[in-house]
């Protein structure tokens, strides 16, 4: 008996720690006093501890990785396809490389720069199923909100109700969880702080900036209200990733099961 | 009376609303010997109709109204110069030429 709750608890334990991918949209900066052009990095990881990196695409019956399906921004309504922007990168972590992407795109226009990328699911061997995760980050140029606050209709979305990119730190950031513009009532999120700068010359992850007490730490979590909401208060400056798991329609992919889920990426500054 | 009551009290909402927010411009230089400013309040509302000016010291070398899309080209002066968005007192905003690239 001690032995079957043994299984069952370290089957629960790995199965909680394998779910802690997160697809990364990274930029240095979120608020940029001006238009310029932005270098951004799409990797997937486990942001706080960086155990391993991913092969975005990943597939369970071919070698070959498939390629990202969605990739655009959304500026003051007007969406761009920004796939061709998208270059092939082996990106280090701290245990191994992975295949991710690099990208550069002109911020120039006064406002936000709505960023969704939605790669191909990714096929997680240790669970037998997919993930694909379809993420937001925003970028805002010298300070007018124009699009932050857009709902996309995403399959799986985290809707903003703090600007992503105006956070201090210790104060909160609030989201609504949605799938195709409707909330997702008691979503069960996921939020990890990416513990590691990121080199962007060298397409690698740096050492780790903290160490988690215990690994309740590692990956945080919280499960959103009746309406879908959820509010986090923000301890540390950087970037932090909030990931609802789950909350797409589409559960089945290529005869195995898939974990369709809504990332967002926010980015809190410290008051000097 | 009803409208008489309700018209000075829409000014008054209407004013408080154009003062409880920030003045906003940002201008880069379109690399064809004009450069763009687009201006903007940081609650998002529109800064269509304001009025923009360049200045070379304390000359004034154009007065215009920013556009539709809260924006406006203009040819890059020779030397230095100033933009200056001026939604009125207290809500300017001013950028040297000097940092527009």
């Amino acid at each position: 008996m001690k032995l079957i709750i043994s299984v069952l608890t370290l089957s629960l334990l790995f199965a909680s720690s394998a779910l802690a991918h997160f697809q990364l949209l990274y930029t240095p900066e979120s608020a940029l006093e001006r238009g310029q052009t932005i270098e951004l990095r799409h990797v997937f990881t486990h942001p706080f501890e960086d155990e391993h990196t991913m092969d975005m695409g990943k597939q369970h019956d071919t070698k070959k990785l498939s390629a990202v399906e969605e990739f655009f921004v959304v500026h003051r309504g007007e969406k761009t396809d920004l796939r061709k922007s998208l270059k092939q990168i082996s990106f280090k972590g701290n245990k191994n490389a992975g295949v991710g992407f690099a990208s550069q795109y002109a911020a120039r226009r006064m406002g936000d720069h709505l960023f969704v990328i939605q790669p191909a699911p990714y096929f997680e061997a240790s669970e037998d199923g997919y993930i694909q995760q379809i993420t937001k980050m925003v970028v805002n140029v010298a300070g007018l909100p124009t699009d932050w606050n857009s709902t996309l209709g995403l399959k799986a979305e985290i809707l903003p109700l703090t600007p992503p990119y105006a956070i201090w730190t210790g104060s909160t950031f609030t989201g609504v969880v949605m799938s195709e513009g409707q909330p997702v009532p008691f979503a069960e999120i996921e939020i990890e702080y990416l513990n590691h700068d990121i080199d962007l010359a060298a397409n690698a992850m740096g050492p780790a900036r903290v160490e988690a007490p215990q690994d309740s730490f590692v990956t945080l979590s919280l499960i959103a209200d009746a309406n879908g909401t959820f509010t986090f208060g923000l301890p540390k400056a950087g970037w932090w990733g909030f990931a609802a798991l789950g909350v797409g329609p589409d559960d089945e992919f290529k005869g195995k099961e898939l974990s369709q889920d809504a990332v967002i990426w926010v980015q809190v500054r410290d008051m000097k | 009376m009803e409208k008489l009551f309700f018209t000075p009290l829409m000014i008054m909402v209407f004013t408080i609303a154009a003062y409880a927010h920030t003045p906003l411009m940002a201008c880069f230089d379109e690399g064809d010997g004009t450069v763009t400013c687009e201006g903007g309040f940081s609650d998002g509302s529109s800064a269509s109709g304001v009025e923009f000016l360049v200045k070379q010291g304390d000359k004034v070398v154009l007065q215009s109204r920013l556009n539709e899309f809260s924006e406006i080209n203009f040819e890059k002066p020779e030397g230095d110069y100033q933009a200056v968005f001026n939604a009125g007192e207290g809500h300017v905003v001013t950028i040297n030429g000097k940092d527009i690239f």
